[in-house]
């Protein structure tokens, strides 16, 4: 090497070791100053302290028998008490709904090759499987309940080849199938008359997290585009369309959910002929449906307006038409930039759907504590019984925020 | 892209009449009368907030005129939607500011408008793409997103997915404005291919090189009118109006 190379040749050095390892980033970010030093100290303290209660209860002092006791109870609720299902044979319809949608989840990672989608496929087929072996005392949780339970492993495993060897592989067939198939779920829970094992049951014993998910699926499903069909009425410049959109949506943001839920029960009859079908699932899911469609539509509007002009313009001057412009460019980037407000309204709804314990039905949280009240020999499992429902919500809203950064990772949000 | 030679220079493909034009109170375009012919090149410049921009998207309609006649390609620019895209589908575009779309790649950039719009199949559009983008000279880049391109680049696929529409007019409105100084000549390059290859071309620009090397005419424009229009020799080395020789000095 010549000197003048060295002279030229700007030297690259590794970065300074002090911000390298554990021991480095507990200088930088824990004790590097006094006043760091305290908090670290007393947060420390409140940290210790609060696992150390918290493990514990949970594993030493709370009884977790009351969560065997109910059951089947918390998926499904009174569905397949005498009065719903006289002969109490019904418990297998849900069950096959969960199969349907584990076959679905196998296709999925399938066609994903791995990743979130078969952690949350495997999580989801597991912990029903797990159902299968824990100690039930639900009456009629037989060995063909079991069964049941046990085969979301084949049940995974099918959907898995089906996507695999057949021409249903692909996202698209993915999602008409998880339309299909929720039709198909609330055609087998609701029963069709006069055909043998699939007596109608009514929407009145529906309930658990079954009707938690079904409320928050059709929700999440709807809200969307009508949010969609919402936000672009409201920009639209045809006065009677944004007129129709703005009152939409601002009367639907300004009254409470519990007040809608109500009006739904109690309004809503009154508009129809006395002998009209009464169907509280179905109003519960539009009400809801149409509450947070009037979120949606403003956090959509939100991502239509951080748009640069340029985009539609380019667009436009390309030689495409309105329509177009608004299906191809603005609308795939606008939804990319709120998927944060998106999934966070998914949440809430998802959280919502407990609220229809108001009108008398008998969400996951209310069938559990309408046991505890029951059965005053439970009342001191209460504590057990709210922890355990927490970490149920939890667990499937963390699931939600989990694929939502993935996907916001894969499309490159704050990146392209 | 090349014009048969009958109808090079003969045939008037832009006539503007007495064209005016406000946003709010403000009179951009005070009366543009003027006619482009098929295969000019013609350099608009002048101060900034003369109406020069205002003139070159009044073209393409992404801004309404007012008062007076505009006629492009022989289709009368009226309110009548199906005017308008049609002469859209004729009428290429180039922005200051690339605008890209960023949730495509490259490829699907280019390719959008003519499957959507002209509706040639996929396969054949990106065919066309590909001839396109080794024209501007990145054929490597198809697959990139534009966030990951340097501002030449991005702006010569900007040139490539206008082009893709088979335009037989192109407007380029600042092409090089947003550019670094290294990445203008490759804009440029592209610009100037073009030009030989006997596009029409309206471009508001202040690359003074370029005018004198490729423009046909130049039109100097200021308080929204035409004050100065001629061939570049003319303005450059004998301006008549005491506005173009003032801005010209300011300029050069």
């Amino acid at each position: 090497m010549s000197t003048d190379s060295r002279i030229i040749t700007a030297s690259v050095l590794p970065p300074p070791r002090s911000v390298g390892g554990i021991g480095g980033w507990i200088r930088v970010n824990l004790i590097n100053t006094w006043y760091n030093i305290g908090l670290t100290t007393v947060f420390g303290f409140i940290l210790v302290v609060a696992l150390w209660y918290g493990l514990k209860w949970v594993f030493l002092d709370a009884d977790w028998r009351v969560i065997s006791t109910l059951g089947g109870r918390i998926i499904i609720g009174q569905y397949n008490v005498e009065a719903a299902c006289p002969g109490r044979d019904c418990f297998w319809r849900p069950q096959a709904g969960l199969l349907l949608v584990t076959v679905l989840l196998g296709m999925a990672w399938s066609v994903s090759g791995g990743g979130l989608t078969k952690r949350i496929a495997v999580l989801f087929a597991g912990a029903l499987v797990a159902c299968a072996v824990l100690p039930y005392s639900l009456d009629k949780m037989g060995l063909d309940v079991r069964l049941l339970f046990a085969a979301n492993v084949p049940a995974l495993a099918l959907g898995w080849v089906i996507a695999r060897h057949t021409r249903l592989g692909t996202v698209s067939w993915i999602a008409v199938l998880a339309i299909c198939t929720f039709l198909l779920i609330l055609v087998l829970l609701r029963g069709i008359p006069g055909v043998p094992y699939l007596q109608p049951v009514s929407v009145l014993y529906w309930g658990g997290l079954t009707l938690n998910l079904l409320l928050a699926v059709a929700g999440i499903g709807l809200s969307l585009p009508i949010g969609i069909a919402l936000a672009l009425g409201r920009r639209s410049s045809l006065k009677v369309v944004n007129l129709v959109c703005v009152t939409f949506i601002e009367s639907f943001r300004g009254v409470p959910l519990i007040t809608l839920l109500f009006m739904s029960q109690v309004l809503v009859p009154l508009a129809f002929p006395e002998n009209f079908p009464q169907n509280s699932l179905v109003r519960a899911a539009i009400v809801i449906t149409l509450f947070s469609s009037a979120y949606m539509a403003e956090n959509v509007r939100g991502g239509l307006q951080s748009l640069n002009p340029g985009q539609a313009e380019a667009a436009r001057a390309l030689g495409l038409p309105v329509w177009q412009t608004t299906l191809f460019i603005s609308l795939p980037q606008a939804l990319r930039n709120v998927i944060p407000a998106i999934v966070g309204q998914f949440i809430s709804l998802f959280k919502d759907t407990s609220l229809v314990y108001i009108i008398g039905m008998l969400d996951v949280v209310e069938i559990s504590r309408a046991f505890i009240q029951g059965n005053p020999e439970y009342l001191a499992s209460a504590k057990e019984v709210f922890v355990f429902l927490a970490a149920v919500f939890w667990v499937f809203t963390f699931t939600m925020s989990h694929v939502s950064r993935r996907v916001e990772q894969h499309l490159g949000v704050g990146k392209r | 892209m090349t014009v048969s030679e009958e109808t090079v220079g003969v045939e008037d493909i832009i006539v503007y009449k007495d064209v005016h034009k406000w946003f709010g109170n403000f009179h951009v375009l005070r009366g543009i009368t003027t006619t482009i012919k098929r295969g000019e090149v013609v350099v608009v410049f002048g101060p900034s907030g003369s109406g020069k921009s205002t003139f070159i998207r009044t073209i393409n309609r992404l801004e309404e005129h007012q008062r007076g006649d505009i006629t492009v390609d022989g289709i009368a620019m009226t309110n009548d939607t199906r005017n308008i895209d049609t002469i859209r589908k004729d009428v290429g575009m180039v922005f200051q500011s690339f605008n890209l779309f960023p949730h495509l790649n490259v490829m699907s950039n280019i390719t959008l408008a003519p499957t959507k719009v002209r509706k040639i199949p996929a396969k054949q559009a990106e065919m066309l793409a590909m001839e396109l983008l080794e024209r501007v000279g990145i054929p490597e880049q198809a697959d990139k997103f534009p966030a990951e391109l340097s501002g030449g680049q991005q702006q010569r696929v900007a040139i490539a997915r206008a082009l893709a529409m088979q335009p037989k007019i192109m407007l380029f409105d600042e092409p090089t404005s947003a550019l670094d100084p290294e990445m203008i000549k490759e804009v440029l390059d592209v610009m100037n291919e073009l030009a030989s290859s006997g596009m029409t071309m309206i471009v508001v620009t202040h690359e003074m090189g370029f005018a004198r090397g490729v423009a046909d005419r130049m039109m100097m424009f200021d308080e929204g009118i035409i004050v100065e229009e001629g061939p570049p020799q003319q303005i450059f080395d004998a301006p008549k109006e005491e506005r173009t020789k003032l801005f010209l000095s300011q300029i050069l």
